[in-house]
């Protein structure tokens, strides 16, 4: 058993932050080696030093027991390394044959595309490692599940032998993730040794030969998954002990607050995501919104909330419909919302961290008397906040920016939180988050439900939907597939839904 | 809070001044080493021309701020004789500087603030000449009204007209999407050539030149020398004006709009701000501004417009609102700094003999160092810390 | 070492640029200083900015009087210049253009020891009840100490309009102006009478295109440095059918003379100065130029003050003096030679005149 690859030392310093520390970590000849930690413990960083995009400040890459330089993703092709992205690195309006041809482009008498001699190689490659797919297809016109195989292809077309999967499952259903695992088999059998980066506990425990824990830049440890279990990884990646099941009692819903009929809603490149969609959130309950990504959930909430308009269809808040559909008029009728991309548009990034705390108020008394801002009042709010809501910052004069993704999404929890609320509309609340985070935003969630608000939450981690949920709504292709009790949905019966199987279909098997 | 600053000190210590005056420091060290590198690379292509560059500064200075000795010489004269005759020769040039940044200020302030909103505001030169031939119109066409009348009201015309000017642009963005850079340069060609012809028709003095008559005293800036000394009340609106813009941008709830609409339009929609409104408003009130550096010009210096009124005034207010860093205290200090240059310039002219486009090299030195801080940082080994960043434009995408 | 590198780069780009400005006039012996501020044109306008100059450098070099420029980048800088040369003691000042009429008359009143000369310009030049001296014009007296420099360039346009009228080919020549002013309209109203005088002399019925002196209108860009403007214009005589245009417009002829090198379809008249000297890219369609000679004027203007014996008034350049002529006009045949010959002998001496 030789080591295919090894990583000695890996140093990379950016302004003010040191983002890999003396990193060790060794590839087994055709093994699976788990990267494990949380966002921003260095994971992506050493990846980028391995597939050439950063240069390391100080340690060495060995391939195959030769120390190699690596300037550029070419070099890494050279040695045999190949990357699949998180983002596909795709363009959706080519198809497959000429997506894997991009940038090496083999020509009939130095002139002419030889398309057919890559479809015929994509043939191959496909029947040898059970990745199916039509090599003529459009890539706008494939699911994602099949889209990664593309980009797996794409790899293995340029020959490598070593493939790093940057968290390859973020964006699949269950069942796509049990094809992706089969593939990952059968890569191995036939020689290949993979680097598998995640922070999803159970995945690594699934197919994981070899782990290796990141936390802050540096190696916390190896560990053999036979002695593993996800409490200890937790507990490696964290640094301390965590809590991973949400506490909560039953819900007591009462009437509903929130309901929405038949909404139809066109995306910002005109494409209609979401198709007549209906449902109802009660007071002192939370519905969750299963579904893969890109299935409309975003669109959805962009329009509960007025940032996209409605094409059709009718909200009601208290009863009372909702006609202009713009932000404002919404967020005064006393609806919260924690954006999914919170970076976009949670946060001002530039701006202190005081005013993100009154970003929707600033008008409005107290913080505001005429056109004039109260900056004493302000100051004091954004203190209070901070301090309920546990904010680590040096000072509320900050910015936005320079907090971490965990503290960020406190400041939008915190502004939301402030003002009086009927009806919360919480997106991708924990993603990107540290576990730490994770336990807190889900414990103020629920918090918020056992005051009597109306809680929507939109997830595409069915782990989360599943701790948070009293209901669970499954969206797919802009519909809703099916509404389910928590209680006794099963994830088989949620992944089957995700898949765009009908609910009475998976009750029957 | 000196050297004593090193990164390992836990941030949890410091205080918000602390950090506040950092911050300031830091905003400030950049644009002062981009002026001294510009000014000191602009000596050497002082010396490649075979001119002394320290006989050049030499008189860059003293045609800027004046000879020391002259002021002394003339206070004494002033003490023992009562005689201002010297006082008032020996403060001509400081004076005179102060003169030219007037127009600099407003014309700083108005990209300024399309800036701090995310516009590029490329038409403040439109918008000067408009705001300029409304002061004069409304300066030497209404007759037989007191000055207490008269005056604001040449001055309300012309930043109303620079307004008009500014907003047209803006509503094309907000209504249809069409990019204002665009917008505001078409804008400028109209504005130029729509002066030419008012020039030689509609607003022409009699006699046959192709200028405007001279406004009424009562529509003049009162100045506060006797001749030959130009420095006058506009220099004084132009810093109530740096004021009022930083009140308004920093301390009102229009202002955090549109700083959030700058910042980032899609969390600025997401609380809830109309930002088509905000396209239309500032573009309005850098419109005003701009126009409010013609009308400075007009009102205070010149009294009448002819053809090549300014001076590339609402071109170099980009430079001074890069280098001001979008903040009306930043603009003034840029503006008072471009003053001088310029001011300074024409005895640097005559007295070194180097042609005034030296005046322009050094300027346009000091706009590529703050444009690329970076080569800044790098000559003089500056790391670069996490400060907040002034969004000035956004793509075309936008 | 790279950052020297990094200087070293700016140094040759910053030495030429400064190369492409050029410098400033060099000191010279001799006690007189003559000083020169132009208008926007700027020193270099291959115009009267830069022929008023020429006449300092010959004096420079001739009578080893010391001269220098000073350029004016917006209206606000005449007043800064002259006031800059009147705190350095300088002798004569030369102003050039009429924009500089108001600041020249002012400080010359306020200076009564200085001499000024201002090119395109003379007092008084305040006439009616519309005036407000000091203000909207200069003086309403003859000022003792300021000569002032203008020219029968009508008696050059007469030439250049009965050569243009000789030339053409499909009987139709065209001009066109900047604004409509005096010294600008001078040109045409003198290139209308001389293709009128051939007319009357050979029996042939060549159209004049873009000035009437009778409506006292014609076309004209309304600005002096739109090129784009000398192009369309160039194009819509052309159009018109007209083979020869003479662009009165400073650089705005430029575009007219790269449209006609382009096309091929027309010739053009310079002015001001021989425009097959100034701009020699675009001899071969240069037909002539309708010469004012500034630079003669200036030096002369210097020698009286070298002399002891400026005096304030007007100098008038004429035919008969030199101060306007028109360059040598190419192809031209050995009739038309002596023709122009004539014409320009009886404008000399009035038995001919531009009307």
């Amino acid at each position: 058993m030789t080591n295919v690859l090894e990583l000695k030392g890996i140093t990379k310093r950016f302004p003010g932050v040191l983002a890999n520390d003396k990193i060790d970590i060794t590839l087994r000849e055709g093994k699976i080696l788990a990267l494990l930690g949380e966002n921003g413990a260095g994971k992506t960083t050493l990846m980028n030093i391995l597939y050439g995009l950063y240069k390391p400040d100080e340690g060495s890459i060995s391939v195959r027991g030769q120390e190699v330089d690596i300037h550029s993703p070419n070099d890494a092709i050279l040695q045999g390394i190949g990357m699949v992205h998180q983002h596909f690195m795709l363009v959706p309006v080519m198809t497959v044959t000429e997506n894997v041809m991009l940038g090496i482009e083999p020509t009939k008498n130095g002139i002419f595309l030889d398309k057919e001699k890559v479809a015929n190689r994509i043939r191959e490659i496909s029947d040898q490692y059970g990745l199916e797919v039509d090599p003529n297809a459009y890539i706008k016109d494939l699911p994602v599940g099949i889209q990664q195989r593309v980009e797996i292809i794409k790899v293995l077309y340029r020959q490598a032998n070593i493939l790093i999967l940057d968290e390859p499952t973020a964006v699949l259903t269950p069942q796509e993730v049990e094809g992706l695992f089969k593939i990952i088999d059968t890569l191995i059998k036939s020689g290949k040794s993979i680097i598998f980066i995640t922070h999803k506990l159970k995945e690594v425990l699934a197919v994981a030969d070899d782990i290796t824990v990141l936390r802050l830049g540096k190696v916390v440890g190896s560990i053999d998954p036979k002695e593993a279990t996800s409490k200890k990884l937790a507990v490696m990646m964290v640094g301390r002990d965590v809590n991973l099941v949400v506490d909560k009692k039953p819900a007591s819903p009462a009437e509903p607050v929130l309901v929405v009929e038949n909404l139809y809603v066109r995306d910002e490149r005109q494409n209609l995501t979401v198709q007549g969609v209906s449902f109802d959130v009660r007071k002192g309950e939370v519905l969750g919104i299963a579904g893969v990504q890109g299935n409309g959930q975003t669109e959805l909430v962009y329009a509960l909330t007025g940032l996209l308009p409605l094409e059709e269809g009718t909200i009601r808040l208290l009863n009372e419909p909702i006609l202009r559909t713009t932000p404002r008029n919404i967020l005064e009728r006393g609806v919260a919302h924690i954006p999914e991309d919170r970076q976009r548009h949670g946060l001002i990034l530039s701006f202190p961290i005081h005013d993100n705390l009154m970003l929707c108020t600033y008008y409005k008394k107290p913080f505001a008397n005429g056109v004039s801002l109260q900056e004493k009042i302000i100051y004091s709010n954004a203190e209070d906040l901070v301090e309920q809501f546990d904010v680590r910052t040096p000072n509320i004069y900050v910015n936005a920016g320079t907090l971490s993704g965990g503290n960020q999404q406190k400041v939008i929890v915190a502004r939301e939180f402030s003002r009086p609320i009927e009806v919360l509309i919480a997106s991708q609340p924990t993603r990107g988050l540290d576990v730490g985070s994770i336990e807190y935003i889900h414990k103020q969630i629920i918090k918020k439900r056992d005051e009597g608000t109306g809680v929507l939450v939109v997830s595409s981690e069915l782990d989360e939907i599943l701790s948070l949920s009293d209901r669970i709504a499954v969206m797919y292709k802009g519909q809703i597939m099916g509404i389910l009790e928590a209680k006794t949905a099963t994830k088989e019966q949620l992944g089957l839904l995700m898949a765009g199987v009908h609910l009475a279909e998976t009750t029957q098997s | 809070m000196k050297k004593t600053d090193t990164p390992s000190q836990p941030p949890e210590t410091r205080t918000a001044r602390e950090n506040q005056r950092d911050s300031i420091w830091q905003a400030l060290l950049v644009p002062v080493l981009a002026v001294v590198t510009g000014l000191l690379l602009g000596g050497v292509v002082i010396l490649a021309s075979g001119a002394n560059p320290l006989e050049a500064y030499g008189a860059l200075f003293t045609g800027s701020f004046g000879k020391p000795a002259n002021l002394i010489a003339g206070l004494g004269i002033l003490f023992s004789t009562g005689e201002n005759a010297a006082l008032i020769k020996a403060i001509y040039p400081f004076t005179e500087s102060l003169v030219i940044a007037t127009p600099y200020i407003f014309a700083g302030l108005s990209v300024a603030i399309g800036f701090r909103c995310g516009l590029f505001n490329i038409g403040a030169e439109g918008q000067f000449f408009i705001g300029a031939l409304c002061s004069a119109f409304v300066g030497y066409s209404l007759k037989g009204l007191p000055m207490i009348v008269h005056l604001p009201l040449a001055i309300m015309g012309g930043a109303l007209g620079g307004a008009l000017w500014g907003m047209i642009p803006g509503y094309l963005k907000a209504r249809f999407g069409a990019h204002e850079v665009v917008n505001t340069i078409m804008m400028n060609w109209i504005a130029f050539r729509l002066s030419d012809w008012l020039l030689s028709g509609p607003m022409k003095a009699s006699g046959f030149r192709p200028v405007t008559p001279n406004v009424l005293a009562t529509a003049e800036l009162p100045r506060f020398f006797s001749a030959p000394l130009r420095f006058n009340l506009g220099f004084f609106i132009a810093l109530l004006a740096a004021y009022l813009v930083y009140w308004f941008l920093f301390k009102t709830t229009l202002g955090f709009e549109i700083r959030a609409v700058g910042a980032n339009p899609d969390a600025a929609k997401y609380a809830g701000m109309n930002i088509i409104r905000n396209f239309v408003l500032v573009m309005a009130l850098a419109g005003a501004l701009a126009g409010l550096a013609g009308t400075a010009q007009v009102l205070g210096v010149d009294h009448w417009v002819g053809q090549g009124f300014s001076a590339g005034y609402g071109f170099d207010a980009i430079a001074i609102a890069l280098l001001g860093k979008s903040h009306p205290a930043g603009v003034v200090m840029a503006a008072l700094l471009f003053g001088f240059l310029r001011g300074g310039a024409t005895n640097m002219q005559s007295m070194a003999g180097i042609p005034i486009d030296i005046i322009s090299i050094i300027q346009g030195l000091v706009i590529v160092f703050i444009a690329a801080p970076g080569i800044i940082r790098w000559i003089y080994r500056i790391r670069a810390i996490k400060t907040e960043t002034t969004v000035l434009t956004r793509g075309w995408g936008s | 070492m790279k950052k020297i590198y990094f200087v070293s780069a700016l140094l040759i780009i910053a030495s030429m640029v400064l190369a492409a400005c050029g410098g400033s006039a060099a000191p010279a012996a001799g006690g007189i200083k003559v000083g020169q501020v132009t208008d926007l044109g700027g020193i270099d306008d291959k115009s009267f900015n830069a022929t008023a100059y020429a006449g300092i450098e010959q004096a420079v070099a001739e009578l080893g009087v010391e001269g220098k420029y000073l350029e004016s980048t917006q209206q606000a800088d005449y007043n800064k210049n002259i006031q800059q040369f009147l705190d350095e003691d300088t002798d004569l000042i030369v102003t050039v253009g009429f924009l500089l009429g108001v600041d020249t008359a002012v400080a010359a009143k306020a200076n009564p020891g200085t001499n000024f000369a201002i090119v395109d310009y003379a007092y008084p030049d305040c006439f009616g009840t519309d005036f407000v001296e000091g203000q909207t014009c200069g003086s309403a007296t003859e000022l003792s100490n300021v000569l002032g420099l203008v020219f029968a360039i009508d008696q050059a346009g007469f030439l250049a309009g009965y050569a243009a009228a000789a030339s053409t080919e499909t009987g139709k020549v065209a001009t066109f102006g900047g604004i409509n002013i005096p010294p600008v309209a001078a040109f045409m109203i003198g290139y209308e009478a001389g293709v009128n005088y051939y007319n009357a002399q050979k029996g042939t019925s060549v159209e004049v295109l873009g000035w009437d002196t009778a409506a006292n209108a014609g076309s004209f860009t309304g600005n002096f440095d739109s090129l784009d403007d000398g192009r369309s214009f160039a194009e819509s005589f052309v159009q018109e059918g007209a083979d020869i245009v003479m662009p009165v417009a400073g650089p705005v002829g430029l575009g007219s003379a790269a449209y006609c090198q382009e096309t091929g379809s027309c010739k053009i008249i310079g002015v001001d100065t021989d425009w097959t000297v100034s701009s020699p890219e675009y001899t071969d369609i240069i037909l002539t130029s309708v010469l004012k000679n500034m630079n003669v004027a200036v030096y002369d203007a210097i020698k009286a003050q070298v002399d002891g014996t400026f005096a304030g008034g007007v100098y008038v350049g004429t035919i008969a003096n030199g101060g306007v002529g028109l360059a040598d006009v190419a192809g031209a045949s050995a009739e038309l030679k002596a023709e122009l010959e004539a014409i320009r002998e009886a404008l000399g001496n009035g038995s001919l005149t531009v009307q």
